[in-house]
């Protein structure tokens, strides 16, 4: 899922400081999951905003709504009657949905209320790990479910640096060295041999990057006979 | 698991009262919204607080624990507390049918007041001079007073019921004739004819039914039956006798009883109790014979045993040959049974049963004659009062239906929640039972004077307490994000991940909220305080506040477990919200209330310190609010606004 956490709360008063009508739009999917956009976030947030504003005796009218799906252009355009009613959107979702909000409804700025930060996995409680950069070219069947392109500080996909001591990063202790666990996870699984074959360097894609469906793009005319 | 599975305590009840709903108002003091639950299906809550049978202890799941919750004690205490009240029930629209009942006991007046509520003109037709039944005439007063019979008694017949008292069915008018006037009859004539055991000598002077006995000494008699009574049989009468008769001077009271204490229906605590006050009790031991010179001198009694044919499933128990032997005595009171009285009645077309009983074609109590209904005693044959009741509503509903021309009732059996598993049992804190406030025996066995002396407010608060809420724990809506934060943070482990959503097993939650409080999506809601009664508490706090135009005002919330009517001194400025445990106080309530104006908010005096009854709630609390301080220094206000303070910081 797409992890993203709350901008500071300095941050976000200062974005907003010239309206006087917010619409803090939740969403209900990756964020709401990493606790930083559901329906609770945004009452909390929504409850801070006029609290603060009462500190300064300036006036606002803040509401609040969550949207299932803010990357769902469906869903975003259920919510424009009510955002009529506001000057500006504090968008609690990711970076897509706060685009989504903006490419449908374009007559009121929409606002990031979050930081995206990566594609990832809880791996405690409040706790994330980044574990896919999306680089369009998986690797993952050679290197036992885990993926050096992200999880290597250094994005080496051909086996470690000489910097890995005793299991640990030599970028930063905080991490495993991840070719130490791939390498430790093909033992597991008797796949050593994988590690001889060589992955091909990456294209570094030029943004942004389009997926196209052709099988699943649905036709202009339909075909007759088929 | 449904998540509208009824609590034990409600199924086992034959009226299914909502007994999680009251035990849990009187929890925060609230005997008016007590009394008014239980009486929305019982008109008899003074007299089930003292003599029901109790099903729903039987039943409660608290029992898994130490011992059940003392419903009925708190059912008492609830009517106690309100008796002086003033009634509020709201009619249906009124009809012109007129509906008779005859017989003004249990079964018959909730029948009355059923259908009195209904919209119907009701007229009791009682044979004796008092209504109540055998709650006035067979229930000694140390057990029933009186005075509780009454007030539930008067209750009903503040509604505005006609009462004929001294009318008796086939003397004084026919339910022919009752069918010129009346466009529905509902018989519940009871069934106070005594059995007689087989034995010789049965006719001989000294020899009295229980029904007399007591019906004498309800009337303010004091019959003196001599130094030793034999009561015969295991019931409750028989064990009221024997109570009755210490009470009136007899010092050598027996009770034999021809199986074991366990069949007994007068249950162990009884026994105990009669024995406190000298009762004698012979179990497996039945009469032949009663033998005397003009008068009853001693019972021929039998040993009996169990016996172990095959081919029955029922436990029969049969004399022991050659067992015979002989107890003296002055008296012997019988009460071994009771059946109908119905052979007055003059319509021949009534169906009776063998026993004279009426037989009823079907639950609702139609008899073979239109527009006539019976139910209770006279239909069962003698059941406790709480099954009376229980008939009188069928009786009122299918008259009803009757005399509007509706479908019969839809009867469901209600789906239960399941047993506590052991792994959730070894989670609970125990707490003791409250222990009933008992007359001493010396002063008991010279007086009818009330035994049991009912729960003080701290005991009914603290015995109410101890419910586990079953069934109105969490409940996950379509919401669910299915982020499983609930799943990790259960201190019970009852949330679960599902296949689509997360889970949460009703019968198994203890409804501490703490998923509630964390679940990112609000999509989880606690039904023992649904966030919307929460967040009205708290608004009508705030609106209290600054209605009374307070610059500085501040909001505590406070702990009900702890203080379950709240703190006792109120200090100015101070707006108190109760919630049951303070970890249900989520970071949006700790802040929400500066938004309004309040200059602090405080937990005040947190049970947790010692045992709470949560397991791990504390670190909830601490944990929002730590949450709540870091969100106010963000918004510029000083973080120590937020705070616990315990009863050892004052």
């Amino acid at each position: 899922m797409v992890i993203a956490e709350i901008k500071p709360f300095e941050e976000i008063k200062n974005l907003l400081k010239k309206y006087k009508k917010i619409l803090v739009a939740g969403c209900g999917s990756c964020v709401t999951v990493c606790l930083s956009g559901g329906k609770k976030q945004v009452e909390l947030l929504a409850s801070a905003l006029r609290t603060a504003r009462k500190i300064e005796s300036d006036d606002v009218v803040v509401g609040e709504m969550v949207i299932p799906r803010q990357c769902e252009p469906k869903f975003v355009d259920m919510i424009k009657d009510e955002a009529g009613k506001y000057e500006v959107i504090l968008s609690m979702g990711c970076g897509a949905g706060v685009q989504e909000i903006a490419e449908r409804i374009e007559n009121i700025p929409v606002l990031p209320a979050l930081n995206t930060t990566f594609i990832g996995m809880a791996d405690e409680q409040g706790q994330y790990l980044e574990v896919c950069a999306a680089c369009g070219d998986c690797i993952l069947s050679m290197t036992g479910g885990i993926c050096p392109v992200t999880r290597c500080a250094k994005s080496l996909i051909n086996g470690p640096c000489g910097g890995s001591q005793g299991g640990l990063c030599e970028v930063s202790k905080d991490n495993p060295c991840v070719w130490q666990l791939i390498y430790d996870r093909l033992v597991k699984l008797n796949m050593l041999y994988l590690l001889k074959g060589i992955s091909q360097p990456k294209t570094r894609s030029v943004h942004p990057r389009r997926m196209v469906r052709e099988d699943l793009k649905l036709k202009k005319e339909s075909t007759k006979g088929v | 698991m449904s998540i509208s599975a009824m609590p034990p305590c409600q199924a086992a009840c034959p009226i299914y009262t909502d007994v999680r709903g009251y035990v849990s108002a009187i929890s925060r003091g609230d005997v008016e919204t007590a009394i008014g639950i239980i009486r929305q299906v019982n008109p008899f809550p003074s007299v089930c607080g003292r003599i029901c049978i109790r099903a729903c202890e039987s039943a409660c799941r608290r029992g898994q624990i130490d011992e059940p919750i003392a419903i009925a004690a708190l059912k008492r205490f609830a009517a106690d507390q309100t008796k002086d009240l003033k009634s509020s029930f709201k009619r249906g629209p009124f009809y012109n049918e007129k509906v008779a009942v005859i017989g003004g006991g249990p079964s018959g007046l909730t029948a009355a007041h059923d259908l009195t509520l209904l919209g119907y003109n009701v007229t009791v037709f009682e044979a004796h001079k008092e209504l109540g039944g055998m709650l006035s005439r067979g229930i000694p007063e140390y057990r029933l007073p009186k005075s509780a019979v009454k007030t539930d008694i008067d209750y009903i017949l503040s509604m505005g019921i006609e009462v004929k008292t001294g009318m008796v069915l086939g003397r004084d008018f026919s339910i022919d004739e009752l069918l010129k006037d009346y466009q529905a009859v509902f018989l519940a004539l009871g069934s106070e004819r005594s059995i007689f055991p087989k034995c010789k000598g049965i006719e001989m002077p000294g020899i009295i039914t229980a029904v007399e006995f007591l019906k004498q000494v309800s009337e303010g008699h004091r019959p003196y039956l001599g130094e030793s009574v034999v009561v015969v049989g295991g019931g409750h009468t028989a064990v009221d006798a024997a109570r009755t008769c210490i009470r009136l001077g007899s010092h050598d009271v027996t009770v034999i009883y021809r199986r074991t204490v366990k069949e007994m229906p007068a249950g162990k605590g009884e026994v105990d109790e009669a024995e406190h006050e000298g009762v004698k009790f012979k179990f497996l031991t039945a009469p032949v014979e009663f033998i005397g010179n003009g008068r009853v001198e001693k019972v021929r009694c039998v040993k009996m045993q169990l016996s172990h044919s095959s081919g029955s499933k029922r436990q029969s128990f049969l004399p022991v040959k050659d067992s015979e032997f002989d107890i003296n005595t002055d008296a012997v009171i019988l009460a071994i049974g009771y059946n109908p009285k119905t052979d007055s009645i003059e319509e021949v077309e009534i169906i009776s049963g063998k026993k004279g009983t009426i037989v009823v074609k079907d639950e609702l109590g139609t008899t073979n004659i239109k527009g006539v209904f019976a139910g209770g005693d006279v239909v069962s044959g003698p059941q406790s009062v709480i099954h009376a009741i229980a008939s009188g509503k069928k009786a009122a509903d299918a008259i009803h239906r009757y005399l509007r021309n509706l479908p019969p009732k839809e009867i469901e059996e209600p789906v239960v929640l399941r047993p506590l598993d052991e792994r959730i049992v070894s989670l609970i804190i125990k707490a003791v039972r409250q222990k009933m406030p008992m007359l001493p025996t010396e002063e008991r066995i010279k007086s009818f004077k009330e035994v049991q002396l009912g729960f003080t407010w701290d005991q009914a608060i603290l015995c109410a307490q101890r419910c586990l809420n079953c069934g109105a724990g969490a409940v996950i809506s379509e919401d669910c994000a299915a982020c499983f934060n609930c799943v990790l943070v259960c201190p019970y482990g009852v949330a679960t991940a599902g296949e689509e959503k997360a889970q949460i097993d009703i019968s198994q939650c203890q409804a501490c909220g703490i998923c509630a409080s964390e679940c990112p999506a609000s999509a989880i809601d606690v039904k023992l305080e649904t966030r919307e009664v929460s967040r009205k508490k708290l608004k009508k706090a705030v609106e209290t506040a600054k209605k009374e135009e307070l610059k500085d005002f501040s909001i505590n919330f406070y702990c009900q477990y702890e203080q379950p009517t709240g703190p006792s001194e109120k200090k100015k400025g101070t707006y108190t919200v109760g919630k049951p445990c303070m970890a249900r106080v989520s970071v949006y309530q700790l802040i929400q209330p500066f938004e309004e104006g309040s200059k602090a908010v405080e937990i005040h005096k947190c049970g947790h310190k010692k045992d709470c009854r949560f397991k791990g709630c504390e670190k909830w609390i601490i944990e929002h609010i730590e949450r709540a301080q870091k969100m106010l220094k963000d918004i510029g206000i000083d973080a120590d606004s937020v705070k616990v303070i315990y009863e050892d910081d004052k």
